[in-house]
């Protein structure tokens, strides 16, 4: 027996459907096809492009330089989000378990660090980093080393500020499934004669797997899109298929190539994300 | 912000002589002026002349030292607008103009986005007869369409040398085939684009005799092939002028390629840094002031461009904003001191636009392949 | 069959004193039950024993050997968690094996004991099912088996029933009871339920406020609890206000009353006496006596099996529970002898 108030409740739900179906159309769909659109337009020198149908960009993004780039952008972005997790899960695992005081205090301040925008973290790495300014000097000082040197630009670098970049989101995306984690669960695994190591290796990281695969998957998709840092602190082969876009984009005006090389990397991201979670899916099975 | 706005100035003609100083000052400037503007607009005169140059520094000096005395002499007011570098601006003009509007009357155009207007018949043709100081220019600064009538008149134009840390490299280095040198590894600051840090024009110049063997693709091949053995060299490909700057200041990165200007201008405050015109020559860029077609102020953007022409306010330039003359020398009441501070008499390397206008996405591609390579 | 001792253990939590002072002895292959009220400590001691926390003072010896500084890996001691913390990313027979692999128990072995394990809780042919597939009971049973796998000197189970309806939560108490019998094994069994207690232990424990209010065989608590809060907590009972009366005697106003139930302490002042529900004898109309007053019938529940009586009478207001047989008839309003017999009378001092 439905109550009188059905009809009324149903076309509330409709309304409830419209409304994300609205945003997701205005605030990702439209741009997105705008994008393709421009992806085979035709590019007028200097004069932005004329909306055509032409596959020219797309086969353009076949020449070995933007090939290498993207399967570095890939790599990179694979590299960042396991040292991200490397990082990141014991941390958040050891910060479920702090009082209930000292977790709030710790998330307070990762929240202040991610509010740091890319901008502001490549130059202060960069900084961070020089020899005239950098670290090396306390290097010097302590006496470890007789002259300070340059950590940048090379991939290490790259790769420390894209880890400093994301890792506070890591540790945000993996609070909440951590946090509600059985405590009970690790303890079991004690009581059955495993050491802390284990414990953690052998059941809290296999239970945590799939919140794991989650946190990758997103520190993967946030990093391949990193442009600043790579171009900041990285010499032109730690370039990401990011900071080619930018260029085509902003220095070349080339709206179609860039839209077609932006194309092409969400596409590759989806497909490796879907990759992963079909593989993640198959082993959950067996 | 202000790093991603110097990044985007060196796009194409250059971030002229932008330093970190001086994007400060240039962004407090156009901040004052943007919100001024419309209690400045006198409510006598009719339009003013929108004359537009780069923003930042650019725009700062010429508001400071040039608008002024020129409002003084010819009573025109004029309004300054700050331009994007590259291909944004034409690209604004051009459908701005389509809808017959023009964002500037006057605008400082260089490179290739000058040329690519020239060819869209973008730029209004000039009554040379209106620009009598059009006789102390030199030909070299004097752009005509092929009907002979003239487009562009120079405005400034500055140099990018061979500059290096005193205190690293005490003895100044001759010529542009030092940065290949061995001892050089790991040391040198170049600019990142193919349009803006023209390398290919310097490494034609240093090694195959000259700029002809661009005019072919095999020929560009073989001279980045040839670019590409500097590369365990450079230490810093940058788009973002302030960094080089600062670490070519520091020792950091001792050499480079730089603008001319702001390195004397460093150099006179004191850091241990030099500009140095190799034997092959330093590269000459240069800003032309172009009309729009859609402009309604012809008469007064001529009366501009003639008053720029002039030897006093190209001497003006020279002094207060560190740009070489685009006026012959012996029409200029410059010292020695002065002049080398900003231009040299070693023939500089000029630009080969054309190879960019006609093989531009091609040069930027086997250029990012160059560069990127492992 | 492992002796359990410990000996002054004391917890603290910053300010909260969790465990204070406990010593106590528990015989080899007992059935224990630590029974109170929730946040008497009763888990945090069984997680002392378990190594799960270190005590603030005092030690855990098993059979003589202090376990005091030893890490619960190293206890081998089998333990059945309130949640159960069955591991969901493996099967059931993973979850039953997991102590083994972590003991390196070749491959073969550990399949046969897993199977063996599974029989032993009435699981045989489970171990390659899902933990999901489960129901509570299964589950109960795959943490039970879990424990026991690698042989523990100790079973400790944290409320492990209190997550099952009552029906099948008072047939696992037998099962559990009976495993228990068949393996020897010392057990511990943490509980707030007086039922679950008395239907299983041995020994009871009973906890409040972090301190052991008395240790005993279930039916010695019983009859005999040694304060107030015991005897509240454990079975029905009345509780009666009264004074000292000298030896063998307590007065509640008017009214004597002789006692010789409880341990006697003093001889005067306040005491509270405790005479349980089932002790107190319904006599009819008439008769007057030792230990005999009136009450007037206030309310009556008839369940069948007994009746339970609510009185009011001179010593205060009493439940009395019957058996249908040996009760005359009652009506409410209607006024009938009563007998609190002096053996059935227990003083207590708190």
């Amino acid at each position: 027996m439905r109550p009188a108030g059905d009809t009324a409740g149903t076309r509330a739900g409709h309304l409830a459907g419209i409304y994300p179906a609205l945003m997701i159309g205005i605030f990702f769909l439209i741009p997105f096809a705008l994008m393709l659109a421009v992806s085979v337009a035709h590019r007028v020198p200097d004069g932005f492009y004329e909306f055509a149908f032409e596959a020219d960009n797309y086969r353009r993004i076949f020449e070995p330089v933007y090939l290498r780039t993207t399967l570095f952008s890939v790599g990179i972005a694979a590299l960042v989000a396991a040292i991200c997790i490397a990082i990141g899960f014991p941390f958040t695992y050891h910060l479920t378990r702090l009082p209930r005081r000292a977790q709030v205090l710790w998330l307070i301040f990762i929240l202040a660090v991610l509010s740091l925008s890319e901008v502001l973290i490549a130059f202060c790495w960069q900084v961070l980093l020089s020899r005239t300014a950098g670290i090396g000097n306390v290097a010097v000082w302590l006496g470890l080393v007789e002259r300070a040197s340059s950590f940048y630009p090379s991939f290490g670098a790259v790769v420390l500020a894209l880890v400093y970049l994301v890792l506070p989101y890591s540790v945000l995306v993996l609070y909440p499934p951590l946090s509600r984690l059985e405590p009970e669960i690790p303890e079991a695994a004690r009581m059955l004669g495993a050491s802390p190591l284990r414990t953690f290796f052998g059941t809290v990281v296999p239970v945590m797997r799939p919140a794991i695969t989650a946190a990758a998957i997103m520190i993967f998709v946030f990093t391949i899109g990193a442009y600043l840092i790579p171009q900041v602190l990285g010499k032109p082969e730690h370039w990401t298929l990011s900071v080619l876009i930018t260029d085509q984009a902003v220095f070349n005006a080339n709206m179609p190539f860039a839209a077609a090389l932006a194309s092409f990397l969400m596409a590759i991201t989806v497909v490796l994300v879907m990759a992963v979670l079909w593989l993640e899916r198959r082993q959950e099975a067996a | 912000m202000k790093t991603i706005d110097k990044t985007h100035q060196g796009a194409s003609g250059r971030a002229h002589g932008v330093t970190r100083r001086h994007v400060l000052a240039g962004a407090a400037a156009l901040g004052a002026s943007a919100v001024a503007a419309p209690f400045i607009r006198p409510a006598r005169a009719a339009e003013p002349l929108k004359v537009g140059t780069y923003g930042g520094y650019f725009e700062e000096s010429f508001v400071k030292h040039v608008y002024p005395e020129f409002t003084k002499a010819t009573g025109i007011e004029v309004q300054s607008i700050a331009e994007p570098t590259g291909s944004t601006w034409l690209v604004q003009l051009e459908n701005a103009a389509r809808a017959g509007i023009a964002p500037a009357d006057v605008s400082m155009m260089a490179g290739v986005p000058r040329l690519r207007g020239a060819s869209a018949k973008l730029w209004a043709p000039l009554d040379t007869a209106k620009i009598p100081n059009l006789a102390n220019v030199s030909s070299g600064f004097i752009e005509k369409y092929d009907d002979g009538s003239t487009y562009g008149v120079g405005a400034v134009s500055w140099y990018i040398t061979l500059c290096s840390n005193t205190k690293t490299f005490p003895d100044a280095p001759a010529s542009w085939a030092d940065m290949w040198a061995a001892d050089k590894k790991d040391t040198l600051g170049l600019l990142a684009l193919p349009q803006n840090s023209f390398l290919l024009e310097i490494t034609a110049t240093t090694y195959f005799g000259g700029p002809d063997i661009l005019k072919t693709q095999e020929g560009i091949e073989k001279v980045l092939a040839k670019l590409a053995e500097v590369k365990p060299n450079v230490r810093l490909w940058y788009k973002d002028e302030g960094t080089f700057q600062q670490a070519l200041q520091d020792g950091e990165i001792p050499m480079g390629q730089y603008y001319h200007d702001v390195t004397g201008l460093a150099a006179a405050d004191g850091f241990p840094v030099r500009s140095t015109f190799p034997k092959e020559g330093g590269v000459v860029d240069s800003g032309f002031w172009v009309v729009s077609k859609a402009s309604k102020m012809l008469d007064q953007a001529q009366t501009f461009i003639d008053y720029t022409s002039s030897p006093a306010v190209q001497a003006t330039l020279a002094r207060k904003v560190g740009t070489a003359p685009v006026v012959a020398r012996k029409h200029l009441d410059l010292s020695d001191d002065e002049f080398a501070a900003v231009a040299s008499d070693i023939p500089p390397i000029v630009p080969q636009y054309d190879i960019y206008l006609k093989w531009g996405d091609w040069i930027s591609e086997k250029w990012t392949a160059m560069i990127t390579a492992g | 069959m492992h002796e359990l001792a410990l000996e002054g253990v004391t917890k603290r939590f910053g300010t909260v004193t969790a465990v204070a002072d406990v010593s106590l002895a528990i015989p080899g292959g007992s059935f224990v039950c630590f029974l109170g009220p929730s946040g008497c400590g009763k888990t945090t001691l069984l997680r002392l024993i378990a190594g799960l926390e270190t005590p603030s003072r005092g030690r855990v010896r098993l059979d003589g050997q202090d376990l005091t500084g030893l890490p619960p890996h190293r206890r081998n001691i089998g333990m059945v968690f309130q949640s159960l913390a069955l591991f969901p990313h493996l099967a059931v027979g993973d979850n039953v094996g997991y102590g083994l692999r972590i003991r390196n128990v070749g491959k073969a072995e550990r399949a046969r004991r897993v199977e063996e394990l599974l029989a032993l809780v009435q699981l045989d042919g489970y171990g390659d099912r899902a933990i999901s597939q489960l129901s509570g009971g299964q589950r109960q049973r795959v943490a039970i088996a879990r424990a026991l796998a690698m042989e523990p000197s100790l079973f400790l189970l944290d409320e492990p029933l209190s997550a099952l309806d009552a029906k099948l939560r008072e047939a696992m108490q037998v099962e559990l009871r009976q495993l228990q019998q068949r393996l020897g094994i010392t057990t511990i069994v943490v509980t707030h339920d007086q039922r679950e207690a008395m239907t299983m232990s041995d020994l009871i424990v009973v906890m409040s406020e972090a301190r052991v209010q008395q240790i005993g065989p279930p039916l010695e608590i019983y009859r005999n609890p040694a304060n107030r809060f015991v005897a509240d907590f454990i079975g029905a009972s009345n509780l009666l206000t009264a004074e000292r009366a000298g030896p063998g005697a307590a007065r509640i106003g008017d009214l004597r009353l002789a006692v010789s139930g409880g341990t006697e302490t003093s001889n005067e002042g306040a005491v509270t006496l405790l005479i349980r529900p089932e002790e107190v004898q319904i006599l009819g109309a008439g008769a007057a006596g030792p230990n005999r007053i009136d009450g007037t019938v206030r309310f009556l529940r008839d369940v069948g099996a007994s009746v339970e009586i609510h009185l009011d009478s001179a010593a205060g207001p009493l439940i009395a529970v019957a058996a249908p047989k040996d009760c005359p008839p009652l009506a409410v309003g209607t006024t009938t002898a009563l007998e609190l017999p002096a053996a059935a009378l227990v003083a207590l001092d708190r």
